[in-house]
């Protein structure tokens, strides 16, 4: 640590131009990884909406519904199915337009369809569930947002593809500036370095010192960033609680883990801090690595 | 002990630094290397610390053969090594402990170990009570002496001395040569010099370099020029 500090008052803008250069590379990595995971929680959770909506005819017997029902639960395709009858239909219609009294003297539960609202397990059944209710006796409509997921299943995928191409510019950069900037402030202790190999320090012993100062400019930039992405998240909270009303929660799926993304979750800014902690050491350590080597031969 | 068998060193744009160079140093002699400027003394010792590699020849130093292309034991045999600058060398931020214990420190010892090898070093060159000193309040004479501490810590058996009086009045020269003389008998001692009264005065074996060419190998020889 003294070693640390010694550094920093020897070489202080070369310092801050570390630090800044982590910090603003860890913050829009962190921010990126905090945005990508929500959309994925988005994409998740309109994936199992409601996503194919059954209107039967009218006179059609309730009977015939629940078979149908019963047969789409046995295909194993379905995670859900909700009934929903012409009375509760009609409570809907009521509820919908309870400012117009007009509407609400032209319609009554009679001539409302009963319908099944289903939601699939994957998004890949719907065309096969619309294609099997299609086929039924009884059906008047099927309705389903195929369209919808398809759109969000690409954009989620473009901005991946986005994202990570940006990531890895974003990295390469920073590497080539850090680089750049240690190169300055190991050249002021090149003597010390020369010295020590001619008196047969090995090169992980002239390395220590430096890969330490590394690992402390990753860990403090990462938690610095840090610090200011919580502020920005948690002054925006109000905002994120009124544009997300309506969905409880929001995962993202580890294959062995439903990660909670919304509302905000301990564990997942843990895991992004530990994500950008790692980063942030990671390049700090590298840069230093390949900087060094140039006085090392 | 160190051999030179045949060796050829040649610097990258073609000149020749030295010229099938042969010689062999037993443990523990004191040998002074002598020869004007350009002669090929510090590439000598540069080729013992293996700081440079021939082109040709046999390097032999204390059982390792420097001659081979990839040389993993670099640090091994470095540590058996004490390097003394003509510029001292010494770091202008450390104090005189840190400096000398900077040679210590890379061997695996106590803070306890090092501070007393500092202190008997500082005690035999003629430094004790100056250890918290920083360079820019010492003397050349002072800076030398340190560097000479530096060498020696750590039980190196070979010294390497390139020029450690070029930079000091005649009288602090002797003063740094009566240092020498104290622990001439435990180490090998490879001192090169221009310094004719301290080559002359000490009768030890002299080898005498001329572009290159070893061209005297003396035992108690004399510097003439």
């Amino acid at each position: 640590m003294k070693e640390f500090f010694l550094s920093l008052k020897r070489t202080p803008y070369q310092s801050l131009a570390i630090f800044l250069v982590l910090f603003f590379t860890l913050f829009l990595s962190t921010t990126l990884f905090i945005s990508l995971s929500f959309f994925h929680g988005i994409l998740g959770y309109v994936e199992t909406r409601p996503q194919v909506t059954v209107y039967f005819q009218t006179n059609i017997e309730e009977s015939q519904i629940f078979k149908i029902k019963d047969e789409l639960i046995n295909s194993n395709k379905v995670l859900n199915i909700k009934y929903i009858s012409q009375k509760e239909a009609f409570k809907i219609y009521k509820e919908l337009n309870k400012d117009n009294p007009l509407l609400l003297e032209m319609v009554s539960a009679e001539i409302l369809p009963p319908s099944l609202e289903i939601y699939a397990k994957k998004p890949i059944f719907l065309p096969e569930i619309a294609e099997f209710l299609k086929k039924q006796p009884g059906v008047d409509e099927v309705v389903f947002q195929k369209d919808i997921v398809n759109r969000l299943i690409s954009l989620t995928k473009i901005l991946r593809y986005a994202s990570f191409i940006f990531f890895i510019f974003l990295i390469l950069m920073t590497i080539i500036i850090l680089v750049a900037v240690l190169s300055f402030k190991i050249a002021l202790k090149k003597d010390e370095i020369h010295l020590l190999r001619l008196l047969g320090a090995t090169k992980t012993y002239i390395r220590k010192p430096f890969l330490q100062e590394a690992f402390i400019f990753g860990l403090v930039s990462a938690i610095a960033s840090f610090v200011i992405l919580l502020i920005i998240i948690f002054y925006f909270y109000p905002f994120l609680q009124s544009y997300l009303r309506g969905i409880p929660v929001l995962t993202i799926n580890l294959n062995f883990y439903q990660l909670t993304v919304w509302p905000i979750n301990y564990l997942f800014l843990a895991i992004s801090f530990l994500i950008s902690a790692f980063f942030g050491i990671i390049i700090s350590v590298f840069s230093t690595f390949i900087a060094l080597n140039k006085y090392l031969e | 002990m160190i051999t030179f068998d045949k060796v050829i060193k040649k610097f990258p744009l073609g000149n020749i630094a030295l010229e099938d160079i042969s010689f062999t140093i037993e443990d523990k002699e004191f040998v002074f290397i002598v020869g004007p400027s350009g002669a090929g003394k510090t590439t000598i010792l540069k080729l013992i610390s293996r700081e440079l590699t021939p082109n040709s020849g046999t390097i032999i130093v204390d059982e390792f053969d420097l001659s081979q292309k990839k040389f993993p034991q670099l640090e091994k045999l470095r540590r058996k090594i004490g390097i003394i600058f003509q510029d001292f060398k010494i770091l202008i931020d450390k104090n005189v402990f840190e400096n000398i214990a900077l040679a210590l420190e890379i061997f695996p010892l106590t803070k306890k170990k090092i501070k007393e090898e500092v202190k008997k070093s500082l005690s035999l060159v003629g430094l004790t009570n100056k250890e918290q000193l920083f360079p820019l309040q010492l003397s050349a004479g002072e800076l030398q002496r340190v560097a000479i501490a530096r060498a020696i810590v750590g039980n190196r058996k070979i010294i390497l001395a390139d020029e450690p009086t070029g930079n000091l009045d005649p009288k602090t020269s002797w003063e740094i040569m009566k240092i020498f003389k104290k622990i001439e008998s435990e180490k090998t001692i490879i001192f090169a010099t221009h310094n004719i009264d301290i080559v002359n005065s000490l009768k030890k074996r002299v080898i005498v370099l001329k572009k290159g060419k070893l061209v005297k190998d003396l035992r108690k020889g004399k510097y003439e020029i």
